[in-house]
């Protein structure tokens, strides 16, 4: 009878040798499962889901970016950020002084292929174009980024209007602002000029999904958040949500050469780099959602994260105070990536309230009382840790139309706005706070979010209206809750934030336009010298003759000083040594397909 | 004993129809309105008017409420008003990843507490029981996300034991590889509050008669710990861990943030957070029934263990 002889030791360290043994293999990495070149980077905030229509937020949008492909999109290294053609052939013809866009599209260009095409790539042609376009206006939809296209092209509005009253979106009926002229040619035709369509084109909201595959997979909503099928560089692969999602390069994309310029100064090395490579160079890239600081920042340094975003509190940890990146960083061969994000922060006075809004001239003093009271650069020293800049421009660096010379001419100067406030009777009362010129008390309500940095922003503001003797009033409650009464212009005061859709100056100037109130215009400015040159200035193209009205515009913004101008943040990027060809792009919400792995760290 | 649990699932209806209550009234009430943040940038009010209107929140409130009962009614609670994720796939998928750390918690944590009181209580007012029971305090009266950090950088990042984040796709690496150090700090943690609770009960029943009277007649002394003072000090050990049980629903909400743990808990905080009511309101109720299942489980095993225990 056969034996088998007992394994040495007892049977308690057997059972211990056997779990580590599974752990460790567990644990081993898998090499031959793992793709050539992967990519991993992080996500601080959940993604909602993959449709561009329904598009919700920037970390969504980077993955639309990846996958889906829109008519136009943006040179990787050119600054101010420069449009390129992407799915179109070449930049649009514009008839019409700007009513009229043809666009030609590049023909041979495919989605992924996917069960709703039996399996096969299928072209993308003129009709995906319009019906992509098209459900941006679809009320079911309810797309975030719909103002994109509202009040825009000829009957799109009214066929919106149709689809309110009937519940159903006649994406068949054909409208003259939207169509296809043959299968690689979309005519655009605009309710007014507008020379900023190309922009909108441009836009990951417009990226181009095939009817099929709404049609196919759409949720009970019309939204197909969950089976994004595009044209792009990658594919979904996996998607763990609100957790992990796994982007596998599109083995049916086309590719392109990697040729761009050197702009800036380092672009000649990246340049060096990669110039004349076949993108996209990767064959994976995993992005995890990390809400904590910490865990971004510990599993960055120790390897698990190739890119990571700096912001404010996390900064001084990689950043130094003249703004370079910290040496011990530099010595491991992490890069820093840093450019002044295309924002404007605001402190806004309610245009509305008939105390502090308006064009009389008490109020016109008091708002300019307020905005002088402002240190722009203490928020930016001690609340942004030097992660920001002062603004003097409504239009921030990197937009088409900022000045970089421009000084503004509402500085911060607390003495000259105690002086204007005595001027135009606001009294102080025996308890040194002043008054309104009934003599009531003067209180300022200033708005915030119950957080953090909110309540640093609010300790800031406090402190200046104190020393004008202006006494303040903190109203906090929850982001949805102060849009709402925002909204409706009942917010008296409030520091509001707007980061470009696209980067041209119309998106920032808009922000003070009077009839945008009750929409972007937060603090529901109405100045009829301001709307007539914003008017004026949407129907031209950008240049001189544009840059000219802005600066108007700008002067007035500072006269009425409806809001006062206060910060945009830095972005600052780190990269690990082992990714070429890196560089943040200020608008494009990823730039995964322009990057490669360096071959020694495979 | 099956008239008892009749009448107890009876009783559920009144406390479930309060819970229904409560969270209408309080997402009502504090919710804030969510059809402004999924509007997007700009929006005017026609749109807000349209989201509203799909949502559902411009019904009057009786018929929302109707609404929310007949949801609970079908176990259907829809989808999430920001991702559109079926809420029934959002608790499907999310409860794994939380069991995964929460499970082996509790029972090492049961395990360890129980046995480590057993120990202290046999050993009562003496340098090693003074000794635990100071360590215990200091350990308690120092927040978990003091552990998290602490640990996260020590084990994970410095000495490297441990991924400082992440899941995967295998249970077993993810229980071997990704929940082991979560289970620690949870362990930590809990052990000490637990230890002192549970040795309190002990205390109860050493001083007993009957612990006398087995010692008296010569039982050893394991005996009387382990079989006879366990038993009866089970009930008390028996509700508290019942009591956690429903927290297993609603995950480990710092320890899945900070570990990127795909869970519950993670979840519910997305939700507040973009006041996604379908997820909170389905949560909400799911808890709340477990609460009460696991309550009427605790009573018949309180029959279970101690044959005195009568069920009227």
């Amino acid at each position: 009878m056969p034996t088998v002889a007992p394994l040495p030791g007892g049977i308690v360290t057997r059972a211990i040798e056997l779990v580590l043994l599974v752990a460790c293999l567990l644990c081993a990495p898998v090499q031959a499962a793992e793709p050539k070149k992967v990519i991993r980077d992080v996500f601080p905030v959940a993604e909602t889901g993959f449709d561009p229509a329904a598009m919700h937020d920037l970390y969504s949008a980077g993955v639309i970016r990846a996958v889906f492909e829109a008519l136009y999109t943006y040179d990787y290294l050119a600054r101010p950020a420069k449009l390129v053609p992407l799915v179109a052939a070449a930049m649009p013809e514009i008839a019409e002084d700007g009513r009229v866009y043809t666009v030609r599209l590049r023909p041979g260009i495919f989605f992924q292929p996917d069960r709703v095409f039996g399996d096969k790539p299928r072209e993308l042609v003129a009709d995906d174009v319009v019906y992509s376009v098209k459900r941006l206006a679809d009320p079911k939809l309810r797309a975030p980024y719909g103002f994109l296209v509202e009040g825009k092209f000829a009957g799109l509005d009214e066929l919106a209007a149709a689809a309110k009253k009937t519940g159903k979106f006649d994406y068949d009926r054909k409208i003259a602002g939207i169509e296809a002229v043959d299968r690689h040619t979309v005519r655009f035709r605009l309710n007014e000029p507008d020379f900023n369509l190309t922009y909108v084109l441009s836009h990951e909201a417009t990226s181009i999904v095939a009817r099929e595959v709404i049609d196919k997979y759409a949720e009970s909503d019309g939204r197909a958040m969950s089976h994004p099928v595009g044209t792009g560089p990658f594919k979904l692969g996996q998607w763990i949500r609100s957790n992990k999602i796994v982007l596998d390069a599109n083995p049916d994309y086309r590719g392109f050469v990697w040729d761009f310029a050197p702009v800036q100064p380092g672009d000649e090395k990246l340049v060096a780099q990669m110039k004349g490579k076949r993108m996209p160079a990767v064959d994976r890239v995993e992005i995890f959602v990390q809400e904590e600081d910490q865990t971004r920042w510990l599993a960055f340094q120790q390897g698990e994260l190739d890119f990571m975003n700096m912001e404010g509190p996390l900064a001084p940890n990689a950043i130094g105070t003249d703004g370079n990146i910290k040496p011990e960083l530099a010595a491991k061969g992490v890069r820093l990536d840093r450019y002044v994000e295309p924002e404007i922060r605001y402190v806004y006075w309610n245009w509305l309230d008939p105390r502090v809004g308006g064009m009389g001239k008490a109020q016109i003093a008091l708002r300019r009382a307020l905005a002088m009271s402002f240190d722009a650069s203490e928020e930016v020293r001690v609340i942004l840790n030097g992660q920001a800049v002062a603004l003097e421009y409504p239009i921030p660096p990197g937009v088409v139309g900022h000045e970089p010379q421009w000084k503004s001419t509402v500085r911060y100067d607390p003495a000259l706005a105690n002086k204007l406030l005595d001027h135009f009777g606001y009294k102080r009362g025996t308890d040194g706070w002043r008054t309104w010129p009934d003599g009531s008390p003067m209180v300022i309500k200033y708005a915030a979010r119950p957080d953090t940095q909110n309540r640093q922003l609010e300790e800031l503001a406090k402190k200046s209206y104190d020393a004008i003797g202006v006494r303040m009033e903190s109203q906090r409650d929850r982001f949805p809750e102060l849009l709402k009464l925002e909204k409706a212009c009942k917010l008296f005061s409030r520091e509001a934030a707007w980061v470009a859709d696209y980067p041209d100056g119309d998106n920032f100037m808009q922000l003070f336009y009077g009839p945008n109130t009750y929409q972007s215009n937060n603090g529901c400015v109405s100045i009829p010298e301001y709307d007539a040159l914003y008017k004026q200035s949407v129907r031209m193209p950008a240049g001189p003759e544009r840059d000219k009205l802005f600066r108007k515009m700008a002067r007035l913004l500072e006269y009425y000083a409806p809001q006062r101008l206060t910060v945009a943040r830095y972005r600052n990027q780190l990269v690990q040594p082992r990714i070429e060809g890196y560089r943040r792009h200020p608008i494009l919400a990823s730039t995964w397909q322009y990057v490669d792995v360096a071959p020694a760290s495979n | 004993m099956w008239a008892y649990v009749v009448r107890r699932l009876w009783q559920m209806i009144p406390t479930m129809l309060g819970v229904v209550l409560l969270v209408f009234i309080l997402f009502n009430l504090f919710g804030g309105d969510p059809a402004y943040v999924l509007a997007g940038k700009i929006s005017n009010p026609d749109q807000i008017d349209n989201i509203r209107r799909q949502l559902g929140v411009d019904q009057p409130y009786y018929i929302q409420l109707g609404i929310f009962l007949k949801q609970i009614v079908t176990g259907n609670f829809g989808a999430s008003w920001s991702t559109n994720e079926p809420v029934s796939h959002i608790l499907a998928t999310r409860l794994g990843p939380s069991m995964t750390v929460l499970v082996p918690l509790l029972i090492i944590e049961t395990i360890v507490a129980v046995g480590l009181a057993l120990a202290v209580a046999y050993v009562r007012g003496s340098l090693t029981d003074r000794a635990v029971m100071i360590v215990c305090t200091v350990g308690l009266s120092i927040s978990i996300l003091v552990y998290i950090i602490v640990f996260q950088y020590v084990f994970a990042y410095k000495l490297g034991w441990f991924p400082v984040q992440g899941w995967g796709d295998s249970f077993w690496e993810n229980l071997v590889r990704y929940a082991s150090l979560p289970i620690l700090i949870g362990l930590v943690v809990s052990i000490a509050p637990n230890l002192r609770l549970y040795r309190t009960f002990v205390l109860d029943e050493i001083n007993q008669d009957y612990v006398r009277t087995a010692r008296a007649k010569g039982v050893s002394e394991n005996r009387i710990m382990w079989v006879h003072v366990l038993r009866n000090a089970s009930i008390p050990i028996i509700t508290h861990v019942m009591a956690a049980l429903p927290g297993l629903l609603i995950g480990a909400f710092l320890l899945e943030r900070f570990f990127s743990i795909p869970g519950i808990g993670r979840e519910v905080i997305l939700a507040v957070e973009r006041s996604d009511f379908p997820v909170i309101k389905a949560l909400t109720v799911y808890v709340a029934v477990a609460t009460m299942a696991v309550n009427l489980l605790a009573d018949l095993m309180y029959k279970a263990v101690d044959p005195r225990v009568q069920l009227k």
